[in-house]
C-alpha cells in the first residue's frame, strides 16, 4: 500500500484516498462544435502507460482535496506530488526506470523475482 | 509415554500435564507442547491422510513449513487445516484428522492409491472433458471435491480480532540469534524499533539445537534471557512473541498476525487475534532458513522427518520421536542433530551420506567412528518400506550393493534454504549459490536488510562481520560476539536432489510436493508434454501449491527440473512467492469490520418513532428507511402499500425523507457552476423557486436526479436520491477544483443536519395549516415549486412545495435535533384529516403512477434525458454542462434506443413483474428478439389494476401498439404500450 504525501494534510495512507485517473486530460466545452472524435477521446480514452504517469488523486477520506502526481506505475514509485494549479512537471526530469524490451524495470516488478 | 520424554528440557513444563483429545482418543501432553511433540509423546506417528492419494502421513517437520500434519481444531469453531506442528495444546482442547473416512486407521479413500497409475499430472483436465459440459458442474467436481481436500469448513464462527497499527524506524523480523544480536545493538539508540517472533519463546537456533555451545562465554540460554532482559528493558525497542510476519507489501508496509491465546483456550469475548499494520523504514530480516528434504520412493511414509526437525523436537519440546533413527544427508547440517543424539545417548541406528568420506566434516566423521556408528558413505537411500509407517530401508553404498535397513524412524536432510519469501514478496531478488546450492538475496527493492541464514551466509564465524557492515548505517557500536561452536561453522552440501528406485513400478512414488502428492514422476512427464517453463509446470502438476507452498520441496523441484532440462538453476528460475506467508484467518483480517460493524447503519433522526409504530425496515444504501407501517400484525406488504397509497390518494400521508442528500452550494460564481452540473438552466430563475434538475455523466447518461433550491445566484441547495448523494458532492467537488478552479463556489453536505417530512394528498393543506398556522399556505402565498423559510417555536424551518406523488404536497426541512418534536406534532394534527405515515414502497408506488423515475431502477447508466422524454428539463441555450456534448452523439441520437414507456396489461387480471422482457411474439422462439424490459412494476389501487414502466427500443413511436411480456415459465401475457403516466395528466392536482 502507498503512503501519499497530500499537499495539505501530509504523509498519510493509501486507503484515505482515492484514485482519479490520468491528469491533464483537458475537457472541451461541451459546445456542439467539438467534434465527435475529440468529444469521444475525451469522453472514453485514457492513457494507461508502463512507466511515467501523470495522475490525479482525491484525499477523499480527508481534506477533499484533488491534487496530481506522477507516478513510475511499473515500480509504484511516487516520483512527484503537485497542487492542481502547479504546472506539470516535465517528463525528463524523471528517471525512467522501464529499460528492458519487454518494458520490465531491473528490479521491484512483480512479474518475476529472479532475473537473467 | 514416560521413555519419549527428555525431563531435562526447560520450555516444557513436565509437572503441569495437559488432557486433549485426537479423534476422539483422550491423551495428556504437556504445557509448552504442541499438537505434534505431545502427540509423538504418545508414540503417534500417524496423523493424517494424503490430499490426492490418501496415503498415511506423519510428521515431517517441526514447524510452520510442516506439509502433512494438518488437522482440525474442533475445539475453535472448527478450525480447519491447523498446523499440528505448532498449535499449542490446552486442557480439552478437541482435534480430528483429516480427509479420511471412516477413520485415520481404516481410509476408503486410500484407495485412490492403487489407482494412482490412472491419475497422473494434469488428470482432472484431461479426463473430466465431456460427455457435456455440465458434467463437470454437476458431478465430477462435487466427488472429487468430496475425495480430495483438506479440513472441512467450519458451520460458525464469531470473528474476535482487532487490528493495531506501528510506525516505527526498524523493523526486526525474527527474534533467533541474529535478531537478537540487532536488537541488541539498537538498544537505548534514536531509533524506535520492533522485534517480531513467530515463537513465544526468542532464541531460534540457540533453543531449537545444539549447534552454539556457548555465547560471550554463557550457556545460550543465560545468553538469551539476559538479553532479552536488556531489550525489554529499553525503551525504545518493542517486543512481540507470538507473531508471524505473513507480508511484505511496498513501502515497508509489514502485516503481522498475533496469536493472543498461545497454549489456551481462546475466550469467546476477548480479542483471539492481532492483525499488526506495520509502516516502518527500514526492515531487518532475521526470519533464518528452511531445511528441505529429498525424493526418493516413499519419502511419505509416517517415520520420516527432517534431521532439524528431529533435533528441535529434542532441544525445543523434549521429547524424542524416536531412539533408534537412521540418518540420510547429504550435507552438514545433519551433523548437530547427530550430536544431539550421541549427546543424550540415543545414538543413530545407522548414518548415510550421500558425500564422500573425505567431504564430511572431520569432526562428524570422527563421532561415527567413535561411537561405533554404521556408516555409509557415498550412499543413497533407494526406498523406504512400510505398512502405514517406516519398516526398512533400502540403501545402496559405494560398492552397487543394497543393503536393508529394518528401522522405524529416518531423519532426512536435502540442504537448507534462507526463508527468501518475504524478502520476495518485497520484490528484492534473488540469486542462485551453486557452492551452497540455494537461492539467496541478491539485491533488495526496498530498505531491506537481511542477516543470518536469512541472507544466505551460513558461516557461524562470520555473523560479527556481516551485523557490523550492515547495521553501519545505523552508527551502532560494532559487536563483537564470541560464539562456541558444538559443530563446525560452516555449511558444505553436496547435490542430490532425488534417488531413483532400484525397481521402478507404476505405483512406485517419489514425492516431491507431499501436501499436494506430486511426484517426481508428475514434473518428468509434464516437461515430457512440454510444460518445462516453471511457473507452468507449477499450475500443471500444482507442485508448491498446498497451504505449505511447498517450504521443503519447491527448490528440489527446480533441482531437478534443471537437470532435466540440463539448465542452470538460475535460468530455470522461481515461482513467485506470494503473501501471505503462512494462511491467516479471515476473522483476522476481517477484524472489527465483522457483523453488526461491517457496514455502518445509518438512521433517520426520527428513527425511534419508526420503531415504536410497528415499521418494517428496508435497507437504502447504508440508511434504514421505513418500508410500510402495518396496522397488525396480519396486515401483508400488499395489504399495507395498497392501503398507504389509497389513504395519500384520498386524505394525505406524510413520508419520512430524511435520507435524501442536501447539499448547499455557496460562492460569487454558484450560479455559473450549478449551471454546468445540471442539465438545467437556472439562470432565469427566481430567488425562492425550485426546480426538478438531472445531473449526467460526461457520457450523457442520467447519474442523479433531485430539486434545486435556489436561495439567491450565490447560494442554492440541492438535493440528490438517497444513494447518490456522496457521488454528486464528490463530482461537485471534483469539476469545482479540476475542471473549473476558477470559479469562487464551494459546497458540504447537509444531509444529516436536516430531518425532511414530505406530506401529501388532498389533504394536506388543513393538516399543514394547523400545524404552522402562521404560514400562508395559499396557491397565491405558496405556489407549486416555491419554498419559504419560516421560523417554527424558535426553530428555522424550510418549507418546499413540492410533490414525488402527484399529489399536491409539502417537503419539510428542520433542523435533526428538532425533527421528532415536529413529525410528532404532524401526525397528531393530522389524525382528523385521516394523515397516515408511509413508507418507501408506498412512495414508489405512487410516484410510478405519475411517471416519475427513480435514478437507479428506471435507468441504469445508459439512458440519457431524451430517452426518458425529459428534453424539457435540458438547457438547451447553455453553451455547456456536464454530458452535453454527448446528447449529439450519434450514438444517443440513434432511433432505437431503448425508451421509457408505459405498460397496461390488456387483459386487467394479469399480473406483470419487474425485470420481464418486452417482446414482439405471442410464441417465445428462440432466439427471440427483446424489445426492452419492465423497470418498475406496482399494484394500483387507484386504477384497480397492474402497472408497469419500463425501457423498450424506440418506446416513443410504439406508443399506443400491443406488444408480450414473457414470464419465467415461458409464456407471454399480452400488453399494451402507452404513455409513462397513469394518473392526472395534466397536473391539476399538483397545483390545486
Amino acid at each position: 500500500m502507498l503512503i501519499i504525501d497530500c499537499p495539505y494534510c501530509g504523509p498519510r495512507d493509501q486507503s484515505e484516498f482515492s484514485n482519479g485517473g490520468e491528469a491533464h486530460v483537458k475537457r472541451p466545452d461541451g459546445s456542439a462544435d467539438i467534434g465527435d472524435r475529440e468529444w469521444g477521446e475525451y469522453v472514453f480514452i485514457r492513457a494507461n502507460p508502463k512507466g511515467i504517469f501523470y495522475e490525479r488523486w482525491v484525499h477523499s477520506h480527508g481534506c477533499r482535496k484533488w491534487f496530481n502526481c506522477v507516478r513510475d506505475t511499473s515500480t509504484d514509485e511516487i516520483l512527484k506530488i503537485y497542487k492542481i494549479d502547479e504546472e506539470r512537471p516535465k517528463l525528463d526530469s524523471f528517471k525512467n526506470n522501464v529499460k528492458t524490451p519487454s518494458g520490465e524495470p531491473n528490479l521491484g516488478s512483480g512479474n518475476f523475482t529472479v532475473k537473467k | 509415554m514416560s521413555d519419549l520424554n527428555l525431563t531435562d528440557n526447560k520450555f516444557i513444563q513436565f509437572h503441569q500435564k495437559i488432557g486433549f483429545k485426537f479423534d476422539g482418543v483422550k491423551y495428556y501432553g504437556y504445557k509448552g507442547d504442541t499438537i505434534a511433540s505431545a502427540l509423538l509423546r504418545n508414540n503417534l506417528k500417524l496423523i493424517g491422510r494424503s490430499f490426492k492419494y490418501h496415503r498415511p502421513r506423519g510428521f515431517y517437520t517441526c514447524g510452520i513449513e510442516e506439509p502433512n500434519a494438518l488437522v482440525q481444531i474442533i475445539s475453535e469453531y472448527s478450525e480447519p487445516n491447523t498446523r499440528a506442528t505448532i498449535k499449542k495444546i490446552y486442557e480439552g482442547m478437541e482435534i480430528e484428522s483429516q480427509n479420511r473416512w471412516p477413520s485415520l486407521e481404516t481410509d476408503i479413500g486410500s484407495i485412490n492409491n492403487i489407482f494412482s497409475p490412472v491419475f497422473p499430472a494434469g488428470f482432472y483436465y484431461k479426463t473430466f472433458m465431456g460427455p457435456h459440459k455440465n458434467f463437470w458442474k454437476k458431478i465430477y467436481e462435487p466427488i472429487i471435491r468430496k475425495a480430495a481436500g483438506l479440513g472441512k469448513p467450519p458451520k460458525e464462527f464469531k470473528a474476535v480480532s482487532t487490528h493495531l497499527h506501528h510506525n516505527v524506524d526498524i523493523t526486526i523480523v525474527g527474534g533467533g540469534l541474529n535478531g537478537l544480536i540487532a536488537a541488541k545493538s539498537l538498544i537505548d539508540t534514536k531509533y524506535s524499533v520492533l522485534l517480531i517472533d513467530f515463537d513465544d519463546q526468542l532464541g531460534g537456533i540457540l533453543n531449537n539445537s545444539n549447534k552454539v555451545l556457548s555465547v560471550n562465554n554463557q550457556t545460550p540460554m543465560d545468553w538469551i534471557s539476559e538479553t532479552v532482559k536488556e531489550i525489554e528493558n529499553s525503551k525504545n525497542i518493542k517486543i512481540l512473541k507470538n507473531t508471524l510476519v505473513t507480508t511484505y507489501n511496498y513501502i515497508n508496509h509489514l502485516i503481522a498476525v498475533e496469536d493472543k491465546f498461545v497454549g489456551s483456550r481462546p475466550l469467546k469475548d476477548k480479542v483471539n487475534s492481532t492483525l499488526h499494520k506495520i509502516r516502518t523504514d527500514q526492515v531487518i530480516l532475521c526470519n533464518g532458513h528452511i531445511e528441505r528434504f529429498l525424493s526418493f520412493q516413499n519419502n511419505d511414509l509416517p517415520g520420516i522427518m527432517l534431521c532439524s526437525s528431529f533435533e528441535k523436537y529434542m532441544c525445543r519440546y523434549g521429547v524424542i520421536p524416536s531412539k533408534e533413527t537412521v540418518v540420510f544427508s547429504n550435507n552438514s547440517n545433519s551433523e548437530s542433530l547427530v550430536f544431539s543424539l550421541i549427546k543424550k545417548g540415543f545414538k543413530p541406528k545407522a548414518y548415510i551420506d550421500s558425500r564422500s568420506g573425505e567431504n564430511i566434516e572431520p569432526d562428524l566423521f570422527d563421532l561415527i567412528r567413535k561411537n561405533d556408528i554404521p556408516l555409509y558413505t557415498n550412499s543413497q537411500i533407494k526406498g523406504a518400506y512400510g505398512n502405514k509407517k517406516l519398516q526398512k530401508i533400502l540403501v545402496e553404498d559405494s560398492s552397487g550393493g543394497v543393503n536393508e535397513i529394518k528401522t522405524d524412524f529416518l531423519c532426512l536432510s536435502g540442504g537448507i534454504n534462507p526463508d527468501v519469501h518475504l524478502f520476495t514478496q518485497s520484490k528484492g531478488l534473488l540469486d542462485w549459490d551453486e557452492k551452497d546450492l540455494t537461492y539467496k538475496p541478491a539485491q533488495a527493492f526496498q530498505p531491506t536488510i537481511t542477516l543470518g541464514s536469512a541472507s544466505g551466509q551460513f558461516d557461524f564465524n562470520a555473523i560479527n562481520k556481516e551485523i557490523n557492515e550492515k547495521l553501519v548505517i545505523f552508527g551502532i557500536k560494532p559487536v563483537q560476539i564470541k560464539l562456541e561452536l558444538n559443530t563446525s561453522h560452516k555449511f558444505k552440501i553436496e547435490k542430490l536432489w532425488e534417488v531413483l528406485p532400484q525397481k521402478q513400478t507404476i505405483w512406485s512414488k517419489s514425492f516431491i510436493d507431499l501436501q499436494n502428492d506430486v511426484t517426481t514422476k508428475d514434473i518428468r512427464q509434464a516437461i515430457s508434454e512440454g510444460f518445462d517453463r516453471i511457473e507452468h509446470l507449477k499450475r500443471y502438476t500444482t507442485n508448491s501449491m498446498g497451504t505449505d507452498q511447498g517450504k521443503i520441496s519447491s527448490i528440489n523441484a527446480l533441482g531437478i527440473v534443471s537437470d532435466l532440462l540440463d539448465k542452470k538453476v538460475n535460468e530455470v528460475g522461481t515461482t513467485i512467492y506470494r503473501p501471505p506467508y503462512a494462511p491467516l484467518s479471515f476473522a483476522a483480517i476481517a477484524g472489527r469490520n465483522s457483523y453488526e460493524y461491517y457496514d455502518p447503519e445509518r438512521k433517520s433522526p426520527i428513527h425511534n418513532w419508526h420503531i415504536t409504530n410497528g415499521a418494517v425496515f428496508e435497507d437504502v444504501g447504508q440508511w434504514k428507511r421505513p418500508w410500510y407501517f402495518p396496522i397488525n400484525k396480519d396486515e401483508t406488504m400488499d395489504e399495507a402499500v395498497q392501503r398507504e397509497s389509497k389513504n395519500v390518494r384520498e386524505n394525505a400521508g406524510v413520508l419520512d425523507g430524511s435520507t435524501l442528500g442536501k447539499i448547499e452550494i455557496k460562492g460569487k460564481d454558484a450560479l455559473a457552476f450549478m449551471n454546468l452540473i445540471y442539465t438545467n438552466s437556472f439562470s432565469k430563475m427566481k430567488p425562492g423557486t425550485s426546480r426538478y434538475a438531472l445531473m449526467l455523466g460526461e457520457d450523457g447518461m442520467v447519474k442523479d436526479d433531485g430539486i434545486i433550491c435556489k436561495i439567491s445566484d450565490e447560494h442554492f441547495i440541492a438535493t440528490t436520491t438517497t444513494g447518490g448523494a456522496a457521488t454528486v458532492l464528490g463530482c461537485m467537488e471534483e469539476y469545482a477544483q479540476t475542471e473549473w478552479p476558477n470559479l469562487n463556489v464551494y459546497m458540504n453536505s447537509i444531509t444529516e443536519q436536516y430531518a425532511t417530512f414530505n406530506i401529501s394528498g388532498p389533504k394536506t393543506r388543513n393538516i399543514i395549516e394547523k400545524v404552522f398556522p402562521e404560514v400562508n399556505f395559499s396557491n397565491e402565498a405558496f405556489p407549486f415549486m416555491t419554498f419559504q423559510f419560516h421560523e417554527y417555536e424558535d426553530t428555522p424551518i424550510r418549507i418546499l412545495r413540492a410533490s414525488f406523488t402527484g399529489e399536491m404536497g409539502y417537503e419539510i426541512y428542520v433542523p435533526s435535533n428538532q425533527a421528532v418534536k415536529i413529525w410528532e406534532k404532524i401526525i397528531s394534527f393530522g389524525k382528523e384529516f385521516g394523515l397516515m405515515p408511509y413508507g418507501t414502497e408506498t412512495m414508489h408506488l405512487l410516484r410510478a403512477e405519475k411517471g416519475y423515475i427513480i435514478v437507479g431502477q428506471d435507468t441504469d447508466g445508459s439512458i440519457t434525458p431524451l430517452d426518458l422524454g425529459l428534453d424539457w428539463i435540458i438547457g438547451k441555450s447553455k453553451k455547456d454542462f456536464l454530458g452535453k456534448r454527448s446528447l449529439i452523439r450519434s450514438d444517443t441520437v440513434r432511433k432505437d434506443r431503448k425508451q421509457l414507456v408505459g405498460i397496461l396489461p390488456t387483459n386487467k387480471n394479469e399480473k406483470l413483474e419487474e425485470g420481464q422482457h418486452i417482446i414482439l411474439d405471442k410464441e417465445i422462439k428462440t432466439p427471440t428478439p427483446m424489445l426492452g424490459h419492465i423497470t418498475s412494476c406496482y399494484q394500483s389501487p387507484t386504477l384497480g389494476h397492474n402497472f408497469a414502466l419500463a425501457v423498450i427500443k424506440n418506446g416513443q413511436s410504439l406508443i399506443g401498439t400491443k406488444a408480450f411480456a414473457s414470464t419465467p415459465e415461458l409464456k407471454t401475457i399480452e400488453v399494451e404500450i402507452v404513455e409513462p403516466i397513469f394518473y392526472d395528466k395534466e397536473n391539476t392536482k399538483l397545483a390545486s
